[in-house]
C-alpha cells in the first residue's frame, strides 16, 4: 500500500470514528498538540455536516430541538456517511434515518420526506411549461389518447400528519402547534412555478389524476380511473378541471397526442 | 504563461443577488462556487445567468478532491466542464488537498503530506482533469492544521512541485498562508518567496477566527489587518494579481462588503506604488 493511502485510510477513519493510528502519523507542537491539531478536523468534519443538514432540514431541526439534533445529526453521519460530491445531497437518507431512529414520533421522518420534497423541487430543472392556447390546438378526437408531462419540480405526498402545516407555523414563527394525526393519509402536491415553492393539498381524485399523469396514463385511461369518485357522466369535465387548474399553475410543460 | 488579469472580484453569494441585480456594484468579476451550481435548475441558475450577462466569472470548486486515491470523478468533471461553458468561466479553480476515500466525501480540504509521491500522484491526475477540461487548472493552498510525520519538505515546496511538474496555474490564498503559518511556526514571506511567481493567477483573501494559540480558516470575519499587510507583501513580491474576498459565514450586505472590496484596491495599489518606488531607487 502507498504511504499516501495509508495516511488517508488512518485519517478517514479518524474522522469517522476519532479511533485509529493517525495519532502517530501527525506532528504536535509545544503550543499545539497533536490531539488539539486533529480535533479541529474531526469536529469540522461533524460540524459541516450537521449543518449541511440543518440548512436542508429547518423544521426537522426545529422539532427536535438543538441536542438531540445533534445527536441524531451524529448517528445519521455514521449511519450514512456522504457519497456525493455536493454536500447537497448529503441529507438525502434522514427520512428513512428518522423512520427508524424516531418510531414513536412519526412526524418526524413526514416532516424530512416534505422538506426534502421541498428541497428538490428548489433546484428541479427549468422547463418551460405549455398554456392553455397549446390545449385549444388538440382536436377533440385527438383528446382521447392526449398525455401530458409534468414540471420536473412535481411532487405528490401522501402525509399522516399535519406536516405542512407545522412546517409553516415554524417557517412563519406563528408559535408552535399540535401534532395531528390525520384519519387517513393527505394528498399533497408540491412544485415550483417560476422560482418560488408552493404547496396545496389534493382531493383524493386530483391525487389519483396527477399520479396517473406521471405513470404516463392518456386522458381517457385518467377519467376512467376517476370514476371511483365521481359519475362516469361528469368524469371527463372533472379531469378537464384537473388540467385547467395545473395549466394555470404552469404545472404543464407538454402535451402528446 | 498566465491568463489576462481580470483585476479584483468578489465571491458570488446567494446573499447578495438581488443587490447586485439592482446596483450593479462596480466590482470587475465575480468568483462562484461551482458546486452551488451543479443543480439541474431554479433560483441558483436563474440568478448566475441573470449576474453573468453584467460580469465576467471565475469557478472556484471544492469537490475535485485532485488528493484522493479514489479515481477521478469524470461525472463531475464533465458538470464542471458543462457550467464553465455555460457562464464562459475565465478560468478553473479548486484546492491542493483531499477530501475523502472509498467513496466517502469528508466534504473537508484535508492536507496531503508534503512528499514525492503525493507530488507525483497529484501532478499526474492535474493532468488528467488539464486534458479533460482543455484548459489549465489554478490549484489553491489550503489553511492546515497537521503536519504530517510523512512530509519530507515545505508547504510551497510542494506547491511549487506539483505545479511545475502538472503545469498549472495558482491561486495563491493569503489568508491560508497567514492561517497556515501561524499553526505552523514559519515565515509567510518565505511562501511568497517561494512560488513560482509566473503561475500565480489568482489571490484569495478572506476572514478567520483567531483561537490564541492557532487560527482557524472560518472565512466569517472581514479580513484582519496581518492578513491585509502579508497581501501588501504579495503584491510587492508577485506584482498585480487578480485578488477577490472569499465571504462564507456571517454574511454582511453588500455595501459592507464593497467597503472591504475597496480596501483591497487600495493595498494593492499602495503595494505597487512603493514596489515601483522601490525598484526606481535600485536604479539610482
Amino acid at each position: 500500500m502507498s504511504e499516501l493511502l495509508e495516511l488517508q485510510r488512518s485519517m478517514m477513519q479518524w474522522l469517522q470514528s476519532e479511533s485509529g493510528d493517525i495519532h502517530h502519523k501527525v506532528l504536535g507542537t509545544e503550543k499545539v498538540s497533536a490531539e488539539t491539531r486533529l480535533a479541529i478536523y474531526a469536529n469540522a468534519y461533524r460540524y459541516r455536516l450537521i449543518d449541511a443538514l440543518s440548512d436542508n432540514y429547518p423544521s426537522v431541526h426545529t422539532l427536535l430541538g438543538d441536542e438531540d439534533f445533534y445527536n441524531d445529526g451524529v448517528e445519521y453521519i455514521a449511519a450514512y456517511p456522504s457519497q456525493h460530491f455536493s454536500i447537497r445531497y448529503f441529507g438525502s437518507h434522514l427520512e428513512k434515518f428518522l423512520a427508524k431512529q424516531h418510531q414513536d414520533t412519526a412526524v418526524l421522518a413526514e416532516m424530512a420526506r416534505f422538506e426534502w420534497a421541498l428541497r428538490d423541487a428548489f433546484d428541479a430543472s427549468d422547463t418551460v411549461s405549455v398554456g392553455f392556447e397549446a390545449l385549444q390546438t388538440i382536436k377533440p378526437a385527438a383528446w382521447v389518447a392526449l398525455r401530458f408531462t409534468l414540471h420536473p419540480s412535481v411532487a405528490c405526498l401522501n402525509l399522516e400528519w399535519n406536516v405542512p402545516q407545522l412546517w409553516a407555523a415554524i417557517e412563519n414563527e406563528t408559535g408552535q402547534i399540535p401534532f395531528e394525526q390525520a384519519e387517513y393519509p393527505i394528498p399533497w402536491l408540491i412544485w415550483r412555478n417560476a422560482l418560488k415553492t408552493y404547496y396545496r393539498s389534493l382531493a383524493v381524485d386530483e391525487a389519483w389524476a396527477i399520479n396517473a399523469v406521471m405513470e404516463g396514463k392518456s386522458f381517457s385511461e385518467i377519467c376512467t380511473g376517476v370514476c371511483e369518485w365521481v359519475d362516469e357522466a361528469y368524469a371527463p369535465e372533472r379531469v378537464a378541471g384537473f388540467i385547467s387548474t395545473w395549466l394555470a399553475a404552469d404545472l404543464i410543460t407538454a402535451l402528446d397526442v | 504563461m498566465k491568463l489576462p488579469s481580470l483585476g479584483f472580484g468578489l465571491g458570488l453569494r446567494k446573499e447578495h443577488y438581488q443587490a447586485i441585480l439592482d446596483t450593479s456594484p462596480a466590482v470587475d468579476w465575480f468568483e462562484i462556487l461551482s458546486e452551488n451550481y451543479l443543480v439541474p435548475g431554479g433560483k441558483p441558475l436563474y440568478f448566475l445567468d441573470a449576474i453573468n450577462e453584467r460580469y465576467p466569472m471565475v469557478m472556484h470548486g471544492v469537490s475535485l478532491s485532485i488528493g484522493n486515491t479514489d479515481p477521478l470523478d469524470f461525472d463531475y468533471l464533465q458538470q464542471l466542464k458543462d457550467l464553465s461553458e455555460r457562464i464562459n468561466a475565465r478560468w478553473i479553480s479548486d484546492h491542493l488537498c483531499w477530501s475523502g476515500l472509498a467513496g466517502v466525501n469528508a466534504h473537508d480540504l484535508l492536507p496531503l503530506p508534503y512528499t514525492p509521491e503525493a507530488v507525483k500522484h497529484v501532478a499526474t491526475r492535474i493532468k488528467h482533469v488539464q486534458d479533460f477540461l482543455e484548459r489549465r487548472l489554478l490549484i489553491e493552498n489550503v489553511s492546515s492544521y497537521v503536519t504530517y510525520t510523512q512530509s519530507e519538505m515545505t508547504e510551497w515546496a510542494f506547491l511549487s512541485a506539483v505545479a511545475e511538474e502538472a503545469d498549472c496555474l495558482l491561486l495563491l490564498d493569503v489568508n491560508n498562508i497567514y492561517v497556515s503559518a501561524v499553526n505552523h511556526e514559519f515565515d509567510p514571506l518565505d511562501y511568497l518567496k517561494g512560488v513560482p511567481k509566473a503561475r500565480v493567477q489568482q489571490h484569495h483573501l478572506a476572514g478567520h477566527s483567531d483561537y490564541g494559540d492557532y487560527i482557524i480558516d472560518t472565512h466569517d470575519h472581514a479580513v484582519v489587518d496581518s492578513v491585509w499587510a502579508l497581501y501588501a507583501e504579495a503584491v510587492k513580491h508577485l506584482g498585480p494579481v487578480s485578488a477577490m474576498i472569499e465571504r462564507d459565514d456571517n454574511i454582511p450586505n453588500l455595501a459592507v462588503l464593497m467597503q472591504e472590496y475597496e480596501q483591497m484596491k487600495q493595498v494593492s495599489a499602495s503595494a505597487l506604488s512603493e514596489s515601483v518606488q522601490d525598484q526606481g531607487g535600485a536604479h539610482v
